[in-house]
């Protein structure tokens, strides 16, 4: 299970596949994954989606429950540990929605990603990030 | 001797007297051990030892092996322990001398110092490449030598938990600033109790902005420790 970080609409993503990989997915392997839960735009909404005037909840999303998407993994629990010896961790694991031809399927992220998603060959989804570790 | 016979026949006579002597004795010898010897059957062929003989002496004279010549055999190395005890430490320091000339940061986090870094600090990491990096220490290693020693700095940046090791003598750390002790001694070295919720600080990015203000604002010579005291207070106040 992975939180999605995008506005795309989706909430939380199940992965099914890793692809390319015969191993776990880092930051930047590229997956499949079922949307299991939509985010909501409306008075429970969490301050960090500012769409909060959004008048559908429909409208907003791109995405539904049950579709299967590909997607970029941006965060992980597991640590890594980068060329200069450091050891970089976070607290949930994360993926961008993106189209089958690679381009993100949001138009914007919240919260902070791994910066190997930009030396994987994902700098458009790394430009939208507000924040890289 | 045929010519100087009728010149000088007294020499002649006196070499005959020579000759009849050595024949004479030549004669006993011969037959002086057939007249002395009493049990023939008993004697040896070879004549009896000497009064110093030993036979174990001889043995060891006569063996083979004293013959052969000594096959050369190559000395020992020198004991490299002895030539240098630990050289372990010598390489360390060796590096730090390299990687931490003005030992700052050896100090920083020296156990002898009292203002070293200890766990629940506040610190900003300084990079060479990217942004600096801030956070509470949760976890200073130091896996065998000094040269190792790292920290574990946690920070929620956007909401999410981060956490960063950084090895203390990187080439790639610039600086490491105090930005605010803990307001009290931790009585754990390692404080991985802050990851669950309760326990969490949260962002530190307040605290490192109103020290960086302060920093920037104030005079530039020994900011360190006591503007990091005193946002400390002011953040114990709170």
């Amino acid at each position: 299970m992975l939180n999605v970080i995008d506005n795309s609409g989706a909430a939380v993503a199940e992965c099914v596949k890793v692809l390319k990989m015969d191993r776990h997915a880092k930051i930047g392997d590229r997956i499949i994954v079922v949307i299991q839960k939509q985010r909501t735009f409306g008075p429970e909404s969490s301050p960090s989606s500012s769409k909060t005037s959004t008048s559908s909840v429909a409208a907003a999303n791109k995405v539904r429950r049950g579709d299967i998407r590909h997607a970029v993994v941006v965060r992980t629990k597991k640590k890594y540990q980068r060329p200069d010896g450091s050891v970089v961790g976070f607290e949930d694991n994360a993926c961008v929605l993106i189209n089958k031809g690679g381009e993100p399927i949001g138009t914007r992220l919240s919260g902070v990603v791994g910066r190997e998603v930009g030396g994987r060959g994902w700098s458009k989804i790394l430009s939208l990030a507000g924040l890289q570790v | 001797m045929s010519l100087s016979a009728p010149v000088r026949p007294l020499a002649c006579i006196r070499q005959a007297i020579r000759q009849c002597r050595t024949e004479r004795q030549q004669t006993r010898r011969y037959a002086a051990p057939a007249t002395e010897v009493e049990y023939p059957s008993l004697q040896t062929r070879y004549p009896p030892p000497t009064p110093g003989f030993r036979p174990s002496q001889a043995i060891k004279q006569n063996r083979f092996e004293t013959g052969l010549k000594k096959i050369p055999v190559v000395p020992p190395p020198r004991s490299t322990t002895k030539a240098c005890p630990d050289p372990i430490s010598i390489l360390t320091n060796k590096q730090i001398s390299v990687l931490d000339p003005t030992g700052a940061r050896t100090r920083l986090f020296s156990p002898a110092n009292p203002e070293r870094v200890q766990p629940g600090d506040i610190l900003v990491v300084r990079l060479r490449t990217g942004d600096p990096v801030s956070g509470v220490v949760l976890n200073i290693r130091q896996r065998h030598q000094p040269i190792d020693t790292a920290i574990l700095l946690r920070n929620q940046l956007t909401r999410v938990g981060v956490e960063v090791w950084f090895k203390v003598y990187s080439p790639n750390v610039e600086g490491i600033e105090v930005v605010q002790r803990a307001v009290k001694r931790a009585r754990r070295a390692k404080l991985y109790y802050m990851r669950q919720p309760r326990h969490d600080v949260g962002s530190v990015e307040g605290v490192v902005k109103q020290y960086l203000r302060q920093r920037s604002g104030g005079p530039l010579g020994n900011r360190e420790a006591n503007t990091g005291r005193k946002t400390g207070s002011k953040k114990g106040r709170k």
